[in-house]
């Protein structure tokens, strides 16, 4: 009895351990709203970084070269187009982020209903 | 106070407070002063040691209270690693905790009353975020060789495209660690201004009661940024991370 008894115990600690993590899966949800505006600080910092260091290389280059202003204008450019490939890219991964989130959860609704 | 009314006219100094000052005595910052600036830092440091040397120290099964949070630090930054990463970047894991445990200190330490922020500085983010820019910038040259390079070598795109978007590839990558650390020293500073022009118009009676509250719903707030930044941070950290070991996007 003694050796059966603290096996038992633990194993049911464990179940409700697990009983309690479960129930707060549900808590990161409520964290994801007060962040939402993260992600827009997060799209328009990297767009107008973009731009900022494509004018940046482009100054310097000018400067270097003596083709004021030409590629200052055309690095500009090119820093723009880098800074929507940012933000496309931070885009998409919030979207498979969010895609990932709406999968589990039809799963553990199918779980939930099934047992 | 930074803040007064002098002749019926409000005052509002909201960015004196981040104003880098030496402790000892008052003159010209040098190379060497001991500024407010690294008082908070030196607090900050000696803050993640209190907690997870000193507060770890007795290694209680049953842990105490402080013993308890470091776990739960540890923890979640150890899972966020092993999920984003995957299980083989495990092994980065004490620097990306180290970042996190000093920022999140900064942040909470800068809350205090007539605290100091260090990161409200570009100069303190930047030096973080270059730091983790360089960092996996080697160790993907290491790890990949000169393949790290396909990274800015779109081989989908028409040949005579790609020198373009490489340049295009290129400044995206330097665009990281720019918006890594301007974004954290943005919010910082942006709050700790907000909280200081609310307390400017504590000055006029009539309004004092509105901005007390002001300054308390703000003040919530920022414990809020102070910690999503610092996960944000963290997080980025991480992502970076997992490029530099499998460039493949």
């Amino acid at each position: 009895m003694s050796e059966s008894d603290p096996k038992q115990r633990l194993k049911e600690l464990e179940a409700r351990i697990a009983a309690a993590k479960g129930v707060e899966k549900d808590k990161p949800h409520q964290e994801e709203h007060y962040s939402q505006a993260q992600h827009a600080w997060r799209m328009v910092i990297e767009l107008v970084s973009g731009l900022g260091i494509g004018f940046g290389v482009g100054y310097g280059l000018d400067a270097l070269l003596g083709t004021r202003p030409w590629l200052m204008v055309l690095f500009a450019l090119l820093g723009f187009a880098a800074g929507i490939n940012v933000m496309i890219r931070t885009a998409k991964e919030l979207q498979g982020q969010k895609l990932a989130e709406m999968a589990g959860e039809d799963e553990r609704d199918r779980h939930g209903d099934g047992s | 106070m930074a803040t007064e009314a002098e002749g019926g006219g409000l005052v509002f100094h909201p960015m004196d407070q981040f104003i880098v000052k030496p402790v000892f005595g008052d003159g010209a910052v040098g190379m060497f002063t001991f500024t407010n600036m690294a008082l908070w830092l030196l607090l900050a440091v000696v803050c993640v040691i209190a907690l997870m040397v000193l507060g770890t120290s007795k290694r209680a099964t049953v842990p105490s209270r402080i013993q308890s949070v470091a776990e739960l630090a540890y923890g979640f930054i150890y899972k966020m690693v092993e999920d984003v990463t995957g299980k083989d970047a495990v092994k980065y894991f004490p620097y990306i905790f180290t970042l996190f445990m000093f920022i999140v200190f900064s942040n909470f330490l800068a809350l205090i009353p007539t605290s100091f922020s260090p990161t409200s500085h570009i100069a303190v983010t930047a030096v973080l975020g270059f730091g983790v820019f360089i960092a996996v910038t080697v160790l993907g040259f290491v790890k990949n060789g000169a393949g790290f390079l396909g990274l800015f070598w779109v081989a989908s795109a028409p040949l005579a495209l790609r020198p373009i978007l490489a340049i295009i590839e290129l400044i995206s990558y330097f665009v990281r660690p720019v918006s890594h650390s301007i974004r954290l020293a943005g919010n910082i500073m942006a709050g700790h201004a907000v909280l200081k022009v609310f307390a400017g118009f504590a000055a006029i009676t009539a309004v004092a009661p509105l901005s007390i509250l002001g300054i308390t719903a703000i003040f919530a707030l920022e414990v809020l940024v102070g910690f999503i930044q610092a996960y944000v941070f963290t997080i980025l950290t991480c992502v970076y991370l997992k490029d530099a070991l499998h460039p493949s996007h």
